[in-house]
């Protein structure tokens, strides 16, 4: 009796107040002037031509529509869409909306917090960690975050701390502490948590007081979708991008705001257009960056000072994921219509001659570098030197370089010589249980966490493969 | 006319005629001198039942002389499908009456009950005829061999695939084709396809899967597999044979791509119809 009344207030307003025609005028109540056009319509049809009447009221007070001839019955009915475009950018917005947080899901009771010391801690491997506000913050600046994972399902962003997870971490350590750059490639299968290790190595940073310089994609850096030029008095010719600088120098002012405010320069920088005496915090030297043009002296300042020796500069991470749009001949064009390599842009150029390390970083920090499976271009050389890496640590037999393969590239082979793969493989049945009592504790997963669902999660996950996991439970309509 | 009294007198005797000497032996053997005209084989050849009547006296009479052997208590004895009313009808042609026919089946039973290793040959024959063709009771599963490693094959098909999979105790990884299920099959539905025998019966951390499957498209490969790893699962549990039918693990689906015919656009489809 009441259903019907019950099922109208989950309708939309507008259409909640619609009574039948025939007890109540239509009325709208909207301005005349509306320039919305499903109110400003006018609700009664124009009179004047009202179609022939082709219905036969039968003697019984039976009605019957005539027969209608229809000439154009294949025609598609064309109803043209007056609705506004969106605005240039505004899909491409929506696209790339990071949503961090879901009133819908249920608070996880219990969580701990990520810190410091809990990255390395042995006892909390396999157990779910939520991010801190602060820490939340620092990474959406970086843009750490991918519109591609799961994080709008869920309350508050919380990450599984995984076996590698405090591998990473504690060589990230180990690496400050000798003050030693640990230079590493992250690879996997497709879906495995790549880019999510990437961001636990940028959270421990962060954690840890480091200096964070994360290209969230690769591919943005080569595939000629920013502004570049040629430096002056380069041999071979190298290629600044500032509009790119201006935006790592963006992301660092933000995410990094309180170190470099106590940072203070220690060189005099008479290359810069405004006047930075010795002792000038860092980040009065980066906030001079205002407009693209002038960015590229500023960040070789910063970048300068960041790397000075015996200046007691903290740790530095230099991240980035899709390591193989880096690793190739760019989509940039030189003077002479040559593909220009990724390698000549310099502030790739920056991050592989730290990865290959012929430059070092004097206070120590790590060069972290994840490869992607999705969208990532055939990288013969990358593919050659990581399964290399993997056979030299025992997780492969050895690879044969193809011999009449043309499309090996020296330079790359020569800046992946030296590096460490850590091999990310699927998770183990602990992790995946811990993660599906999260999901469950969030009101995602409708069963029981057993032994019997973690194994048949596990086994559709393509053996505790995280994303194939989400994906055949949270992303599947069936539960 | 002394052979058709005789007829008579032994037909409406009933089952309970005393039976040292063979009354039809004795009344061929008087008629044959006198008359001329041959004499039917049967004493119950002129009643309507002719041949379920022969058996009938038959079994009464094997009753009676058979009944100080040993029996079997009820629940020892071997089950036996026995035909209905209708089978049996059928089988021998005439229109036996239900009541009768009870009757007659009370004795089989009581006939058969005799102990095995004294079962009488006489009384196993006459029983032939109230036995149904094909005993299911008798059938013997076919079980798939383990070998030495532990191992159980399996073989399946769906449309156009084949899969072979090979099953081992284990703690539930699973390979097919060298690859990981989420490797080999896109679709999550085909994953749960695949996996449908153990996940069914609750044996994914059970045991290992490694499959290889050739032939036709996704779909067809999944199915194909859910087939062969119930088999090879069979192989290791036989008592899940009842589980995995209820779940459809057990039955191939002959379902296959109809053929193209003559004068057909498709399998089925005509050409339009063109004036002229």
């Amino acid at each position: 009796m009441s259903v019907p009344n019950g099922l109208r207030c989950l309708l939309r307003p507008s259409t909640t107040t619609s009574i039948p025609a025939r007890i109540v005028p239509v009325t709208v109540l909207a301005a005349s002037f509306s320039s919305t056009s499903l109110l400003g319509k006018n609700p009664l049809p124009p009179k004047g031509k009202a179609p022939p009447s082709r219905v036969k009221v039968l003697p019984g007070g039976h009605i019957r529509a005539g027969k209608k001839m229809q000439l154009g019955k294949f025609k598609k009915n064309k109803q043209v869409d007056r609705s506004r475009p969106p605005a240039p950018g505004e899909r491409k917005a929506y696209r790339k909306r990071v949503t961090l947080s879901n009133n819908n899901a249920l608070p996880v009771e219990g969580l701990e917090e990520m810190s410091p010391q809990a990255m390395v801690d042995p006892e909390k491997v396999g157990r779910m960690l939520a991010l801190p506000n602060e820490l939340v913050d620092q990474l959406r600046a970086v843009e750490a975050f991918k519109p591609t994972q799961t994080w709008n399902m869920f309350r508050q962003p919380s990450i599984l701390q995984r076996k590698e997870t405090r591998e990473l971490a504690e060589k990230m350590q180990a690496a400050a502490g000798k003050g030693e750059t640990l230079k590493l490639v992250i690879s996997g299968d497709r879906l495995v948590g790549k880019s999510m290790l990437l961001l636990q190595a940028v959270s421990y940073a962060y954690l840890n007081n480091w200096i964070v310089f994360h290209i969230p994609e690769g591919q943005e850096l080569t595939n000629a979708s920013t502004d570049y030029a040629p430096i002056p008095n380069t041999a071979p010719t190298q290629y600044s991008q500032q509009a790119y600088a201006l935006r790592i120098l963006q992301f660092l002012r933000k995410a990094n705001q309180k170190l470099l405010l106590d940072l203070k320069t220690v060189f005099p920088h008479p290359e810069l257009v405004q006047h930075f005496p010795v002792g000038t915090s860092l980040l009065q030297v980066a906030n001079a960056a205002k407009e693209p043009d002038s960015t590229w002296p500023i960040f070789n300042a910063v970048l300068q000072e960041l790397t000075a020796e015996g200046a007691g500069r903290p740790p530095i991470l230099f991240s980035l994921d899709g390591l193989s749009f880096v690793m190739k001949a760019s989509e940039y064009r030189s003077p002479a219509f040559e593909l220009i390599h990724s390698h000549d842009l310099s502030i790739v150029r920056r991050f592989v001659d730290l990865l290959s390390g012929k430059t070092k970083l004097p206070s120590g920090g790590a060069v972290v570098a994840a490869t992607s499976r999705g969208n990532s271009p055939r990288n013969p050389s990358m593919e050659l030197m990581i399964a290399q890496q993997e056979a030299k640590q025992g997780l492969r037999e050895q690879p044969v370089k193809e011999p009449y393969n043309r499309k090996y590239d020296d330079r790359v082979e020569a800046a992946m010589r030296d590096i460490e793969v850590l091999r990310l493989s699927s998770v183990s049945r602990s992790e995946a249980r811990s993660l599906m009592e999260y999901w469950a504790a969030s009101g995602l997963l409708r069963t029981a966490v057993d032994e019997k669902a973690v194994s048949d999660k596990w086994a559709l996950g393509g053996n505790g493969n995280l994303g194939e996991m989400e994906r055949a439970t949270l992303l599947t309509m069936r539960y | 006319m002394a052979a058709p009294v005789a007829l008579t007198r032994h037909m409406t005797s009933g089952p309970d005629v005393p039976g040292d000497h063979n009354p039809l032996t004795d009344v061929l053997d008087g008629v044959a001198d006198v008359h001329a005209r041959p004499l039917p084989v049967s004493p119950s050849y002129f009643s309507r039942q002719a041949r379920f009547n022969d058996s009938y006296l038959l079994l009464a009479k094997l009753a009676e002389r058979h009944r100080k052997l040993p029996v079997l208590p009820k629940d020892q004895v071997q089950p036996v499908a026995w035909k209905n009313l209708d089978n049996f009808r059928q089988a021998i042609g005439e229109q036996v009456k239900a009541t009768e026919f009870v009757r007659c089946m009370e004795l089989v039973k009581t006939l058969n009950r005799i102990h095995p290793r004294l079962m009488p040959k006489e009384v196993s024959d006459a029983l032939l005829p109230f036995k149904k063709a094909v005993q299911p009771y008798l059938n013997v599963e076919k079980t798939a061999p383990i070998d030495k490693f532990g191992r159980a094959l399996g073989s399946g098909r769906r449309k156009t695939s084949v899969a072979r999979a090979w099953l081992v105790e284990g703690t539930g990884e699973m390979l097919v084709n060298g690859k990981t299920l989420a490797d080999a099959f896109g679709r999550v539905h085909d994953r749960e396809s695949a996996t449908w025998a153990l996940r069914s019966t609750g044996r994914t951390d059970k045991y290992n899967v490694w499959a290889l499957v050739e032939g036709g498209g996704t779909t067809g490969q999944a199915e194909a597999l859910t087939l062969a790893i119930a088999k090879a699962l069979m192989a290791h549990e036989p008592a899940l044979k009842p589980a995995l039918r209820r779940a459809g693990c057990v039955t191939r689906d002959p379902r296959k791509v109809e053929r193209k015919k003559p004068g057909h656009v498709k399998a089925r489809k005509m050409p339009a119809w063109v004036k002229r």
